[in-house]
């Protein structure tokens, strides 16, 4: 065990020199970025899909629905600014709380279902949220929500995109924070368990059900928190700003990034992102069909899963990690020592 | 009265098709235990090939049988991918197959564009007890109460249907009196496209459908497909039906809107109070 420790101690981990060169490369990219609207969205998928990939990864369960909680935060800053006047930051506290919330009060039922029942029933889920948000006028009903203030304490408001996207990167860092510390926690351990086996975790010790609910009110607090940033990002919230495609595609980032690692999600955010970027790019070009671009994503979004799943099923960190574990195997036993 | 006998005979002519979407489900499910996302993907393939076929290139009867051939031949392809790799679990075949039927929307909007398509049916009115229905609505419910109807005859009487039985009860046995189970599973697939196929080509006529109607057509299926708890099609039949009168009744007494919801929460309450009898079969 010391001779472990000392062996931490001394060597410098490329890990930890991995993350801080992350952290540095995500607080330049915005001043030098030309579309921060692109590197916003971005930032905000990955809370969600690190959520997910939590939710997916170490408690076994699916959800196709995680738009419903994005909603339900967004829903909570425009709601609360707008019509009971909350000071905007109270709002943005309350979005990931309320949205949380919302999902331990759906997810005691809701998460009786597994598997298959559990997808469809999320996805069931997102399109009630939808069907309220149009029908309700108090969630905006066919107009939607619009006249949510800038973000600020008092008389202090935030102006332009850039704040937002340093809030946004700083709820990402407290949100991965979060996740690392939950995973390595007792209850992480106990959810992990769940995954495995259901019945072997029970008679561990494990409450089922509990830490179902708990670890699906967490995805779902992350999802509301990137709802709330949204909602003051774009002023603007209707149902059509959650469409089932944007659930999905959390669902891709999530499995591309690699389920169940807490940087999965970010690495898959960045990759689905940057490809769909580069492929609207392209199909945005003078002399192609206006069909060009939804025929472009759609048929990304259904490579990208297809080739992931089947080739990659542990996605791309985990897979990437074995590589590099296997180099440094090859390195050792190639040097004698 | 005439209202409700409409009412009734429309939400009969749409559960037909969540039935025949649903036993889809169910066929597959049995035997692979996968859960085809790609279902209502068919159907709307089946819709927008029927359409192209029968604009004065096929007749009647013979454009909509090719089209529901090729709708088959289609779900082997999908079969091919979701279970053609050993060793995929099933609730990543179900992701895979929600990978493929991106690609089929993908497809549908190169092909035929993004504006809903309906295809021509069976012109005309008929009256049923004092109330006008159209035609091609009756139409519905006859060709799906005979497929039903072959399709538990395939089951019980055929060489093939009771070999997809036997996969589907017991693999292990299955395989070991010679029965080639994943084969099987692309039967299923196949039997499933012929059935997804099915509903769209006859569904369309009367509700048009575009490349975003997939999700409404899968959601409807597996709603349906549940009542039968995944494994038997006649309960699906029955689930299908009553979830699509329920539907209409609501949107014609209450209010429009409110029809999805109605369709999707019953389909919640079903899922959770049955959610025990599900968890124990899945133990089995």
């Amino acid at each position: 065990m010391s001779r472990l420790m000392s062996h931490v101690m001394s060597r410098p981990q490329p890990r930890t020199a991995l993350v801080v060169l992350v952290g540095v490369a995500a607080c330049v990219a915005p001043l030098v970025l030309p579309d921060l609207t692109f590197f916003m969205r971005m930032v905000m998928a990955a809370i969600v899909v690190t959520g997910l990939s939590m939710l997916m990864g170490y408690s076994g369960q699916a959800s196709l629905g995680q738009g419903a909680f994005v909603a339900a935060g967004a829903l909570t800053v425009a709601v609360g600014t707008t019509r009971f006047e909350l000071p905007p930051l109270v709002a943005l506290l309350a979005a990931p709380l309320v949205a949380a919330g919302f999902a331990a009060l759906v997810g005691v039922p809701l998460l009786r279902l597994h598997g298959h029942y559990l997808a469809f029933g999320t996805l069931a889920l997102l399109l009630m949220v939808q069907a309220a948000m149009s029908t309700f006028d108090v969630l905006g009903g066919a107009f939607g929500i619009s006249g949510i203030p800038p973000l600020g304490v008092g008389d202090r408001v935030v102006t332009g995109q850039l704040p937002y996207v340093y809030v946004a990167l700083g709820c990402l860092g407290l949100v991965l924070l979060l996740s690392h510390r939950t995973v390595h926690s007792r209850f992480g351990r106990g959810i992990q368990a769940l995954a495995g086996s259901q019945t072997a975790a029970e008679s561990a010790g494990v409450p089922v059900n509990r830490s179902k609910v708990t670890i699906f009110a967490l995805s779902a607090g992350y999802a509301g928190l990137a709802g709330g940033l949204s909602a003051f990002f774009t002023p603007y919230v209707s149902p059509d700003s959650f469409p089932a495609l944007e659930s999905f595609t959390y669902v891709i980032m999530a499995v591309v990034g690699g389920l169940g690692t807490i940087w999965g999600g970010v690495v898959g955010a960045v990759t689905v992102s940057v490809v769909l970027q580069v492929l609207n790019t392209v199909s945005s070009q003078p002399g192609l069909p206006p069909t060009a671009a939804p025929i472009m994503q759609y048929a990304t979004y259904g490579t990208l899963l297809v080739l992931a799943l089947l080739f990659m099923p542990r996605g791309v960190v985990p897979t990437v990690d074995a590589g590099v574990g296997r180099l440094r195997e090859r390195s050792r036993v190639g040097v004698p020592g | 009265m005439s209202e409700f006998v409409t009412y009734l005979i429309t939400g009969i002519a749409l559960g037909s098709s969540f039935a025949l979407i649903g036993s889809g489900f169910v066929v597959v499910h049995r035997v692979t235990r996968v859960v085809n996302f790609a279902q209502g993907s068919l159907a709307v393939l089946g819709a927008m090939l029927s359409a192209s076929l029968l604009a004065g290139r096929l007749p009647h009867v013979v454009g909509e049988a090719v089209t529901v051939l090729v709708c088959g031949a289609v779900g082997v392809l999908v079969g091919l991918i979701a279970i053609g790799k050993r060793g995929t679990p099933p609730l990543i075949s179900l992701i895979v197959t929600l990978g493929i039927s991106m690609l089929f929307s993908a497809a549908i909007i190169w092909l035929w564009g993004q504006d809903p398509v309906s295809p021509p049916g069976l012109d005309g009115f008929a009256t049923v007890f004092g109330a006008e229905v159209e035609r091609q609505r009756l139409l519905v419910l006859v060709v799906t109460l005979v497929a039903f109807a072959a399709l538990s005859l395939f089951f019980s009487r055929s060489y093939v249907g009771k070999a997809l039985t036997a996969s589907a009860s017991n693999p292990y046995a299955a395989r070991l009196v010679g029965i080639d189970v994943r084969r099987m599973g692309l039967v299923a697939f196949g039997l499933s496209g012929i059935l997804g196929g099915l509903a769209g080509v006859l569904i369309a006529p009367s509700n048009a459908l575009s490349f975003y109607s997939d999700l409404p057509m899968a959601l409807g299926g597996f709603a349906a497909a549940v009542f039968g708890g995944l494994v038997s099609p006649l309960r699906t039949l029955v689930g299908g039906l009553g979830l699509g009168v329920a539907g209409q009744l609501t949107a014609g007494y209450l209010n429009g809107s409110y029809q999805t919801e109605v369709a999707l929460l019953l389909m919640m309450v079903i899922m959770i109070a049955r959610s025990r009898s599900f968890a124990h079969e899945e133990a089995k």
